[in-house]
């Protein structure tokens, strides 16, 4: 289907563009899925990353942990999820980023918690 | 030959299996969630299944994008739990149904289908959770798998239609399959969520309420929904609920809603499940 056909706001599906440019930024994230790559990650982090050819601003935004720039970059949050594994971020602040929001009032008003 | 004793659809939230390895299903913000699930549990312990086909979506632990394939069927002997990112879960390996397996590759390929079809391959929450709502956490699971890979990552993901179509092959290989096997089927995913984007921590309580009810008897709308309105309706994510719709599709046209469960959300997701017998 068109890119055109699947504009919903807000929603950022991932697409041909988005996997042809966030290949680099996915494939490292996924392969923090094996315990070596993980120390490595820990033991260097820009010499790992370094080892996918990412870009530097695909690297500010790793090194930031800054989960909204990842998906603008075509990281897949599923993949990206691996660093959250790295030093341990609760998946609701990670929402919370996305959708550029104060972690309290993300839970009240999304998700609806009191 | 093989029975269908039951449909299942059933949320796979990978939180739910953390809250079981943490010991916190009797929290107050879990126990609620788990406790909808008993007459679950109950329903699978009498209905006795040999076999269960969990269709689900793998989510970037084992197929990365380098291959991506829209169905994929297991016909091994054995699944392990893969390391997510926090190492692997220390649950059971699955017994696989390989027979079946290979039963329903010969029938979709009749009909059409074509398949990946994966002889050695590990499995995600997408699958464990739902066997840990429904079956606990035994020293071995009581049946052995068919586990079905659904694309719901990358665009183009699978159309409702054709979902529904591969159900109607399930049904067809599960009835011709030799022996007296018992055989449940579920369809996992969902309800409303959305992780990524602005919009993420969209949940759609209404929604998910409906699909609930509907799912049973009131499908046909469900059916005909194009990707783009499940996305619309049930977050990006959420789109996932197209699985259930194979499950569906291998029941008969009319059945019989045995329990439902809604609990709004568990970590940013509604999550529930249902419980389907063909009516009598």
């Amino acid at each position: 289907m068109s890119d055109a056909a699947m504009q919903i706001p807000e929603t950022p599906l991932f697409d041909r563009a988005r996997s042809i440019k966030g290949y680099k930024l996915n494939k490292m994230a996924m392969d923090l899925g094996r315990p070596e790559n993980r120390e490595a990650f820990k033991a260097d982090e820009n010499a790992y990353l370094d080892r996918y050819g990412l870009s530097d601003e695909e690297k500010a935004a790793v090194n930031a942990r800054d989960w909204h720039e990842m998906v603008r970059l075509g990281g897949n949050l599923f993949f990206i999820l691996k660093i959250s594994a790295i030093d341990p971020t609760p998946m609701t602040r990670i929402g919370a980023a996305q959708a550029g929001m104060d972690h309290d009032d993300f839970l009240k008003q999304r998700l609806g918690k009191h | 030959m093989a029975k269908i004793i039951g449909g299942i659809g059933t949320s796979h939230v990978p939180s739910i299996g953390v809250a079981l390895d943490k010991g916190l299903d009797g929290t107050p913000d879990w126990k609620p969630f788990f406790d909808g699930y008993i007459p679950g549990k109950e329903w699978m312990r009498e209905a006795k299944p040999d076999i269960a086909v969990v269709i689900f979506n793998d989510h970037g632990n084992t197929f990365f994008l380098d291959r991506v394939p829209t169905f994929a069927v297991g016909v091994a002997e054995s699944y392990t739990p893969v390391d997510e990112g926090w190492g692997a879960r220390q649950i059971p390996t699955f017994e696989g149904a390989a027979e079946l397996s290979w039963h329903f590759v010969d029938r979709l390929v009749e009909k059409h289908f074509d398949p990946l079809v994966c002889r050695e391959i590990e499995v995600d929450h997408g699958l464990q959770v739902p066997m840990e709502l429904f079956f606990g956490r035994p020293e071995h699971w009581p049946v052995k798998i068919v586990p079905i890979w659904v694309n719901t990552i990358q665009y183009p993901i699978p159309t409702p239609q054709r979902c529904w179509e591969m159900g109607k092959v399930l049904r067809e290989a599960i009835e011709s399959f030799p022996g007296d096997d018992r055989v449940v089927i579920m369809g996992t995913g969902g309800l409303s969520h959305q992780l990524q984007g602005s919009r993420a921590g969209f949940i759609n309580r209404e929604a998910d309420e409906a699909w609930l009810d509907g799912i049973a008897n009131d499908y046909e709308k469900y059916r005909g929904m194009s990707r783009e309105d499940y996305v619309e309706q049930f977050g990006s994510e959420g789109a996932e609920l197209i699985m259930w719709l194979v499950m569906r599709a291998a029941m008969d046209p009319k059945v019989e809603l045995k329990h439902r469960h809604y609990y709004a959300p568990a970590s940013l997701t509604g999550a529930g499940m249902v419980v389907l017998e063909n009516a009598a």
